[in-house]
């Protein structure tokens, strides 16, 4: 009986082992592969929010290829390299970019790692939180010689944080559920930059009790919640007609995301922000500019 | 049709010949035209880069899979006594299947994320889904095998049920961590799950090679062996063979070579039921010569499957899992097949 558990035991310790190591530090932009020469003049990049950074920072001419999921005019005519979990290695070599930008993830660590040893030079940016955000306009501004314009964008996205935070402070919080899908429900819970933005903007996100940060969210505790506003950043409206009509979300105010800026960790987070913001207090005028 | 060493050398040859004509073909054609004249004249130039590292070890990745999936499946075929076994019922697959789940889940891409452990910074960059996925499978196995030894010996169908009930088990809790799971993180379990060949590092296909050839060489010896088990145990023991050791080798050596193989590329299913189904319907039913068939066709149709799948990069704007190419490609000609051939006995 004895030696029967011992498997058994083992791949319970197994499973534990995984847990108790349940939060991974997350790493910085860092280099894979070959240092990119002084100066990049053909940059791939495989995430539409990375795209966006390049050409915020004025560097658009340097990109020869995308990932399928760009939308932007700018790039309309380049070559498609595949998506974020499964880019094409031979799509991306025949290219011979002198710059990879990666968001990284075990979905497309293998292929990225290959690239790597096939002399591509790659630039990780994890895109999870607003400092990671931050953190990827500096050091793709710093390898594209462009460090001038990353200040620019991340001093911008910063004092608007600031605006916004004193324009949050003298209204009533509001309680906001931030939906990206209503079947199933998926929200915005901690640790996703949406949640750190409904922050700024005063709103309490009544989903920070989720244990992840794009958790799929329970309907009773939405219900029992009773947010004030429902931002709906969905891309199908699947189920919504339903869960609209639900007691205790159908007196909320419901509103839509405007543009992409809120689902982007890019250079216009900041935009992202105040538009968020006006979404929320619609009486109020934003009293600023707005970020490039 | 019986088993003769000229007609085994034979049909080896033929399928010899297959196999490389697959490989020449899968490392010839993909998601790029490539000039071979650059490829094997000019090293610096992109066609000599994806011709030389991405589809070379790519097509000998895709062979070792095939082989030892197929080679795996027509050997627990006869040990299980059941012509619906495949490789994956010892629970390998689920015990994998589970652990690289459980570390996409948690997002760890590589070992060096779980611990800070640097055998000179290699473990840094060691893929932890992979090494979850082989931990799990592992210990399915260990786990399946040592339950089921009390009836192992003797009865084929408790390693058979144990393996399923473990599936069943290991699937019930994948389908919970899915639900619980990001959407992003989703995607890439998903695309795990469905069984795709990546991209593998030289240290690693040697390590693979060597796995797959002593698996297959412990099938292929045994072989003969087997062919007297499907007797009955009774009738094989009193000719000699011990009846619980053949079986319990065959299995661990069935159980390696699909753990290697799961590990390397997910779940690719069908290859391990159709290609051993094929060619039984093909030779007839002698192991001797079924074990060795079976690895060199097996290897062949994964570089076929996978070349289907890289050629359909533009059509879809994405490669396909090779595992939904298996399948595609695999049911409907398996299914013609049998039709052919039982129209063929009935008349």
């Amino acid at each position: 009986m004895k030696t029967r558990l011992v498997p058994f035991a083992l791949f319970v310790a197994l499973c534990l082992v995984s847990v108790a190591h349940a939060a991974p530090p997350q790493a910085g932009p860092r280099f894979l592969g070959p240092k990119p020469p002084e100066k990049v003049k053909r940059v791939v990049t495989l995430a539409p929010s990375l795209t966006e950074t390049v050409l915020a920072l004025g560097a658009g001419s340097s990109l020869v290829g995308v990932s399928r999921f760009d939308e932007f005019k700018e790039v309309a005519g380049l070559p498609r390299v595949g998506g974020f979990i499964d880019p094409s290695v031979e799509a991306v070599v025949v290219l011979k970019p002198d710059l990879l930008l990666v968001q990284p993830s075990p979905g497309n660590q293998r292929p990225v790692e290959k690239l790597a040893e096939l002399g591509v030079p790659v630039l990780l940016l994890p895109l999870q939180t607003v400092a990671d955000t931050l953190a990827a306009l500096r050091a793709v501004g710093k390898v594209l010689g462009r460090e001038k314009e990353a200040n620019a964008l991340v001093q911008g996205i910063e004092s608007t944080r600031t605006r916004v935070r004193e324009a949050a402070r003298t209204r009533k919080p509001r309680r906001v559920l931030f939906v990206y899908g209503f079947e199933p429900l998926v929200v915005a819970g901690p640790g996703s930059f949406a949640d750190e933005l409904l922050r700024d903007a005063g709103a309490v996100n009544v989903a920070a009790d989720a244990g992840s940060a794009y958790p799929v969210y329970s309907l009773e505790r939405a219900l029992t919640a009773r947010p004030d506003v429902v931002v709906d950043a969905a891309d199908v409206d699947v189920g919504k007609d339903k869960f609209m009509r639900l007691p205790g979300l159908s007196q909320a105010r419901w509103v839509e995301v405007p543009s992409m800026a809120l689902l982007q960790p890019g250079p216009s987070l900041g935009r992202g922000l105040e538009e968020l913001f006006s979404l929320l207090y619609p009486s109020v005028k934003p009293d600023a500019g707005t970020v490039h | 049709m019986s088993f003769t060493l000229a007609r085994a050398l034979g049909l080896g040859g033929v399928f010899l010949i297959l196999l490389f004509a697959a490989f020449l073909v899968a490392v010839r054609f993909g998601d790029q035209p490539i000039s071979l004249s650059d490829a094997l004249g000019d090293p610096s130039s992109s066609s000599a880069i994806i011709f030389w590292s991405v589809r070379l070890p790519r097509a000998l990745l895709a062979a070792l899979v095939g082989a030892g999936l197929a080679a795996s499946g027509v050997t627990l075929q006869g040990v299980l006594r059941n012509p619906l076994a495949d490789p994956f019922v010892l629970g390998v697959s689920g015990g994998a299947a589970l652990g690289a789940t459980l570390s996409l889940f948690l997002g760890f891409a590589t070992v060096g994320e779980v611990a800070q452990v640097g055998v000179g910074g290699g473990m840094e960059r060691l893929s932890a889904p992979a090494l979850f996925a082989f931990l799990g499978a592992v210990a399915a196995m260990l786990f399946v095998l040592v339950v089921s030894r009390g009836h192992g010996g003797r009865a084929p169908y408790a390693v058979l049920l144990t393996g399923v009930v473990f599936n069943a088990f290991a699937s019930a809790v994948i389908t919970l961590v899915k639900t619980l799971s990001d959407p992003n993180r989703l995607g890439e379990i998903l695309y795990w799950l469905a069984g795709t060949l990546g991209y593998e590092r030289t240290g690693t296909l040697i390590l693979s090679a060597l796995i797959q050839a002593v698996a297959i060489g412990v099938m292929l010896a045994l072989s003969g062996r087997l062919n007297l088990l499907t007797l009955g145990d009774e009738d094989a023991a009193s000719l000699g063979v011990s009846v619980v050791w053949t079986r319990r080798l065959l299995l661990l050596a069935a159980s390696a070579s699909v753990a290697d193989a799961v590990v390397l590329s997910g779940l690719i299913g069908f290859v391990g039921l159709i290609v051993p189904h094929l060619l039984r319907l093909a030779f007839g039913p002698d192991q001797r010569l079924l074990v060795p068939l079976s690895a060199l066709g097996g290897a062949a149709f994964l570089l076929l499957a996978d070349l289907l799948a890289r050629l359909a990069i533009p059509l879809f704007g994405s490669e396909p899992p090779v595992g939904v190419v298996t399948a595609l490609l695999g049911g409907p000609l398996f299914l013609a097949l049998l039709y052919r051939s039982g129209r063929l006995s009935a008349g």
